[in-house]
């Protein structure tokens, strides 16, 4: 199989192409589904195909193809050419990429236990006695459990010379108890919702998350918001979870950085971004106690590899250090705007997708408090815990959470609970009202497997370090 | 593309050599092309041959599901034995009474052959004229044209054997200044059916009008929303309301309300795979016709859609709505219309005193209280404000967080007219509707373009 992606890419080179590359990709996964007792779904995917990138006379096109074959390579090969011959018909500049390292390398991402290879057998175990713990609370209707694990193994190989092999294997999951009473629906979630917690681990992650110690509390807490109050409508400090504060960073910051939608490349669809160039190094995104990292690095991340999809190896880059905004995530073509190196964020949903520039691990950088003595320290507000539902403009300004549930905060003491909770704001005006982050033994790196951009829509996995971390004068409220 | 011939050939034998009890085998080969374009330039532009075989087999009531894209049969015999194993080693699903029985289903012509060979440099070329007719007013263009076929064949032990053929082509415009800009988007199995050059002037048009936006202050307001808009919202209720798992589950804000008013009498939603006005398709992934369902009937709860297992659990019969194999959500409606009224935009531009013209939203999302339909979401790429009957201006865009069953509830007038616009599922359908005049519609923040 090396010896043909070497062909393909030396007959790429003797067509004259300013640069290809070359990257094979296998995925399997495993999903599997229960809910209130009954197997909803247990289901297993292959997916094997390539893709060839070309820039030809400064144009690119790409093609891809799920047959394997020596013919195959070739007649893809030739179209990626004859697409990037198309594209320059309507383009302005010939694109130009920033140098990079040649690689020979295979990287392996941590995995203690395969995921792939616990039986069947003790997974539906797991899932069935978190319903049964779920169900024994009569308020519930509905018990969620899921759990999902990926395996993908990929050749990169380019016209420079680099060959690297990387194998990550993910694995995620989580419960969501959902009570019901006169039409009304309130849930729960553990530990996250929407799917749960993802890493780039082995089914060790699972067996921490310690899914059955918490189906009872999400249980009665699930029943308990059907009778709780609705959130008022308040400006007012909020501390703000680990889980929700992955998103916060996630739609406020993460998307914003991307410099292929700073320069208007994801205008039509995602949108573009108010953290424009001229801003670079200027802006105050947030308080002195903002501190948020981009790192492919961090241990178990579901956003960390060896290397992105064109070659670049996984790095650490500042985005925002005190509160000051001073870098993003970049590519090869759109590196040399900033007179940089690619930072290694190019990144593509399988062998059929051309990479894009997406997040890896964001992180805000820990604190100094304990979560406790935050709440101590807070007179009057709402601790706001994991999301419901999640909406920001096209520039990334103006944003809405809705979360699963508030609690008050009175008197340095959590109080009552509150359902429907909203929060809303203008990014740079809310992170400058950070006045707290928790410390390290808060900190948690939370996976999103779900994150959306481009055309063909491409789904990515991405990780946030974060902890919770506490804001002042925020718009709460309810949503009736 | 394979063909229907060389399919049944291909997957018949495995079905019948099947160690299971019963056997399905869902196929669907695609190729297409996109090309996207920003700032009047082409960024990106791609192309993918790809397939996909699910083989869902039972033994009794146990279910196991595994799939591959690579149709040889080695890696297919793979597949199938990893659904078997997953099925020995599953629990019962007390719902599953079997695979479906054979029936037949609507031919329908869903197929072009140009817009199946519709070439990048075919794309290039009418890419170029938009940039053109930008340039004519100093914008620049952003969006995408794809182009593309695919075909999907059901088959199961049962003597289920249902085929399609299908195209699509897609094309959205974003026509920008430095402060404004304005979208249209076209949607057809047929590619020559897509007046792009119309479309590139509704954009153009749309960016001109909102120049130099100015501010409004949230609050609530009568609205004018184009179909792109409506379809937005659409697309949400149909996924937290119209699939039979919500309505179960009692998330959908249909749950429970069955039979009783719950928005205008003037308001009728509903879903017909069978209608070749839209992007039609005459079965589901089980192999069932799909039957022409109403959600809400001159304001009325009607009912949602089933496959068989959902259909199981209420004792009704599927609606032929399944999803692929693999599908958490079980039952989707894909061919979705809200039926027209007698006015046009004009008339309710004309007939508004204060209030709002939509385009399209952005980043709607309808899971904040699913039971009452409440979404939120930002308008883009064509705000106005009218007044006394005309479009004044263009304003800085808005959120609006609102009940659908209570904007749903204060429609004043629809549009005869309705319009396609595409959705992700848009090779087996999309969304058919009007544009529609709504009264007191609800805006709860405000950005700053």
């Amino acid at each position: 199989l090396k010896e043909l992606i070497r062909e393909t890419i030396n007959g790429l080179k003797k067509k004259g192409v300013d640069y290809a590359d070359l990257r094979q990709v296998k995925r399997i996964s495993e999903n599997i589904k229960v809910k209130n007792r009954e197997v909803e779904g247990v289901s297993k995917s292959e997916d094997l195909g390539f893709g060839i990138r070309v820039l030809y006379k400064g144009a690119w096109g790409f093609a891809s193809s799920n047959i394997i074959s020596k013919g195959e390579y070739k007649r893809i090969a030739n179209l990626a050419v004859e697409i990037a011959r198309a594209s320059s018909l309507a383009q302005k500049e010939p694109v130009r990429l920033a140098e990079n390292e040649v690689y020979k390398d295979k990287y392996v991402s941590p995995c203690e236990i395969d995921p792939f290879k616990v039986s069947l057998d003790e997974k539906l175990n797991l899932l069935i006695s978190a319903c049964d713990i779920m169900l024994k609370n009569p308020g519930i209707k509905v018990a969620d459990v899921s759990l999902n694990f990926f395996r993908t193994e990929q050749i990169f190989a380019n016209t420079e010379g680099s060959l690297i092999e990387q194998i990550i294997t993910e694995s995620g999951g989580g419960a969501t108890a959902t009570a019901a009473k006169d039409g009304e629906t309130q849930w729960r979630s553990y530990p996250n919702s929407h799917g749960g917690d993802y890493a780039t681990r082995g089914y060790e992650l699972i067996r921490e998350m310690n899914l059955l110690k918490h189906m009872e509390r999400i249980s009665e807490e699930a029943v308990a918001l059907l009778s709780a109050p609705e959130c008022p409508a308040q400006e007012t400090t909020v501390i703000i979870s680990g889980n929700q504060m992955a998103l916060q960073v996630h739609e406020s910051c993460g998307h914003p950085i991307e410099l292929d939608r700073v320069l208007g490349t994801e205008i039509s669809l995602a949108g573009g971004s108010f953290m424009t160039m001229d801003k670079l190094g200027q802006l105050r995104y947030g308080s002195p106690k903002v501190n948020i990292y981009a790192d492919a690095t961090t241990p178990g991340g579901l956003g960390s590899f060896g290397y992105d999809d064109e070659g670049v190896k996984a790095q650490r880059t500042d985005i925002i250090q005190q509160g000051r905004f001073v870098g993003y995530l970049t590519s090869r073509e759109t590196a040399p705007l900033l007179k940089q190196r690619s930072n290694g964020t190019m990144r593509a949903d399988g062998w059929n997708r051309i990479p894009l520039i997406r997040m890896t691990n964001i992180n805000l950088a820990p604190g100094e408090v304990n979560l406790e003595d935050l709440i101590a320290d807070t007179q009057q507000g709402l601790f706001l815990d994991t999301n419901k539902s999640w909406s920001i403009d096209d520039k990334r300004l103006n944003f809405q959470f809705a979360v699963e549930v508030a609690r008050e905060i009175k008197n340095g003491k959590l109080g009552q609970m509150y359902k429907n909770p909203i929060y809303t704001g203008i990014t740079p005006e809310f992170w400058n009202t950070c006045d707290a982050v928790c410390n390290q033994n808060y900190w948690h790196v939370w996976g999103v497997p779900n994150c959306g951009k481009g055309e063909p829509m491409q789904t990515m996995h991405v990780g946030h370090g974060v902890a919770p971390a506490r804001f002042t004068k925020v718009k709460v409220g309810g949503s009736r | 593309m394979t063909g229907k011939e060389k399919i049944f050939s291909l997957i018949n034998p495995i079905i019948k050599k099947s160690p299971a009890d019963q056997t399905e085998a869902v196929v669907i080969n695609s190729q297409a092309g996109l090309t996207r374009y920003a700032n009047s330039t082409i960024h990106q532009n791609v192309f993918e041959v790809n397939s996909k075989i699910y083989f869902r087999v039972a033994l009794g009531k146990k279910i196991g599901v595994a799939s591959t894209n690579l149709l040889d049969k080695e890696s297919m015999k793979r597949a199938l034995e990893d659904a078997v194993t997953i099925a020995k080693n599953q629990k019962k699903t007390p719902d599953f009474t079997g695979l479906p029985l054979k029936t037949s289903y609507k031919k329908l012509k869903t197929y072009s052959k140009k817009t199946a060979n519709f070439t990048p440099l075919q794309r290039a070329q009418e890419i170029k004229k938009i940039f053109e007719m930008a340039a004519k007013r100093n914008f620049t263009v952003a969006g995408a044209f794809s182009t593309g076929e695919s075909e999907l064949a059901i088959l199961n032990s049962n003597g289920v054997a249902c085929f399609q053929p299908v195209s699509s082509a897609y094309i959205n415009i974003t026509a920008m200044s430095d402060n404004s800009s304005g979208y249209a988007d076209g949607l057809s199995r047929n590619v020559d059916n897509l007046d792009i050059e119309s479309l590139t002037e509704t954009a153009i048009q749309k960016c001109l009008d909102s120049k130099n936006p100015q501010a409004l202050e949230p609050g609530e307001y009568t609205v004018i929303l184009e179909p792109k808009a409506i379809a937005e919202l659409l697309e949400w209720m149909n996924y937290i309301g119209f699939g039979a798992k919500s309505y179960q589950d009692g998330t959908s804000f249909l749950s429970g309300k069955v039979g009783q008013k719950i928005m205008g009498e003037n308001v009728s939603i509903y879903d017909d795979g069978n209608d070749d006005m839209s992007m039609a398709f005459p079965f589901d992934f089980e192999g069932i016709p799909k039957k022409k369902i109403f959600f809400v009937q001159k304001g009325v709860a009607k009912g949602v859609v089933y496959d068989s297992i959902t259909a199981n659990k209420d004792k009704t019969k599927s609606t032929g709505h399944a999803l692929t194999p693999d599908s958490p959500d079980r039952a989707l409606a894909l061919n979705l219309f809200i039926k027209g009224g007698d006015s046009n935009l004009k008339k309710m531009v004309e007939s508004t005193e204060r209030g709002i013209l939509i385009t399209r939203f952005h980043y709607i999302n309808g899971l904040i209280d699913t039971n009452n339909a409440v979404m939120t979401g930002m308008t883009r790429d064509g705000t106005f404000y009218v007044e006394k009957g005309k479009v004044r201006h263009g304003i800085k865009n808005l959120r609006f967080t609102e009940s659908m069953l209570k904007a749903f509830s204060n429609v004043e007038q629809l549009s005869r007219q309705r319009k396609l616009i595409s959705s992700w599922w848009s090779d087996i359908g999309c969304i058919c509707v009007p544009a529609m005049k709504i009264k007191n519609f609800r805006f709860t923040g405000k950005t700053e373009f």
